[in-house]
């Protein structure tokens, strides 16, 4: 399946700085119509009034982390097979095995650059 | 020390306890005061006389234990951390946030006008890119001031940390079965949410899991 470039991303972290990086770094990519959220709770209400076609989170926020909206995603009749990547800096391994089993799509660590998220994208879309 | 007689107490000292000669009210008078001293001192010694020595050592034991801790506690030069050190690092890590916050905005603000600038005019975009790659350098700068706030920090860390390793190891007081142990129900609650969510931060380079191994277990 080909990425679609016009579908709506959201992009999910407590830092604007780093939501920022993301947004410029998915304009340059081809993605134009990118939201954010600043935690899981704030996404998980946009999540239900809009369809978007990929969730691009951070792990570590307050009050609903990453890891917690993942597994709130996935567990939504409506939601659950949207594509989620987690973006973030715990790169402990039992955060990986533990996001991978409560189904994240993809897992990129920070600090990152423009095309491991682009590979990660397409990896996640079958590309 | 010898204790004065009673009867050898001249008129003078016998002054009331507050002083007042004038008033005329029955007041507690030195010399019952120094009659009370007696009987409780006589009385006390014949209590004693039923301690066991081995108490008595308990309590030198204790005693030297507290000038031991107070000799320590002073040692810790707290007096001088409270103030100074612990505020003075908070105040250095804030500016440090402060920096690099400024400087990315500045960074990325570059970035965007060199993204967003109209190519059609050379000269006019050649401009654009290179004011905006000068102040990019100028923004970079805030790696050497923040470098060296982060040393102070940790010299400070480094002082609290030796100091109470000293002090416990003086006292003798680790305690294996209290290493885990919060310090009060919201620290706790803290810890039990990290442990839980897995919220364990960033990893250094040689502890953390790299990219290529994450992509391995995706592959």
């Amino acid at each position: 399946m080909a990425v679609d470039l016009s579908m709506p991303v959201l992009v999910v972290d407590d830092y604007k700085t780093m939501i920022r990086i993301i947004r410029n770094l998915l304009k340059q990519l081809g993605f134009n119509d990118v939201d954010d959220a600043a935690d899981g709770t704030e996404a998980f209400e946009k999540l239900q009034k809009k369809q978007y076609g990929l969730v691009i989170s951070d792990w570590n926020m307050e009050p609903m982390t990453g890891y917690e909206l993942l597994k709130q995603v996935r567990s939504d009749e409506t939601l659950g097979k949207t594509p989620f990547i987690m973006v973030t800096a715990e790169s402990k391994t039992e955060n990986v095995i533990a996001a991978k089993k409560a189904g994240v799509s993809n897992y990129i660590v920070k600090p990152f650059n423009a095309q491991t998220l682009q590979s990660k994208i397409a990896a996640v879309f079958g590309d | 020390m010898s204790k004065p007689s009673t009867s050898a107490l001249s008129d003078e000292t016998r002054t009331s306890a507050t002083g007042d000669k004038s008033t005329g009210t029955k007041e507690t008078s030195l010399i019952d005061i120094l009659s009370m001293t007696e009987d409780s001192v006589a009385s006390l010694k014949s209590a004693l006389k039923h301690f066991d020595g081995s108490i008595y050592k308990e309590f030198r034991a204790i005693a030297e234990q507290i000038n031991q801790t107070k000799t320590e506690i002073s040692k810790l030069g707290i007096n001088g951390l409270q103030p100074d050190r612990i505020p003075e690092a908070g105040r250095e890590l804030q500016a440090v946030v402060d920096a690099t916050e400024e400087a990315t905005n500045q960074i990325m603000e570059c970035a965007e006008t060199i993204m967003t600038a109209d190519p059609s005019s050379p000269a006019t975009y050649h401009n654009i890119i290179n004011d905006n790659i000068m102040m990019i350098f100028e923004a970079c700068s805030f790696q050497d001031i923040t470098g060296q706030r982060i040393s102070k920090v940790v010299e400070t860390l480094s002082y609290i940390d030796k100091r109470v390793n000293q002090f416990a190891d003086t006292l003798e007081s680790r305690d294996p079965s209290l290493e885990n142990r919060h310090f009060d129900e919201e620290e706790a609650r803290a810890a039990e949410r990290k442990r839980d969510l897995l919220l364990n931060g960033p990893q250094l380079d040689d502890v953390g899991v790299s990219q290529d191994d994450i992509d391995q277990l995706f592959a």
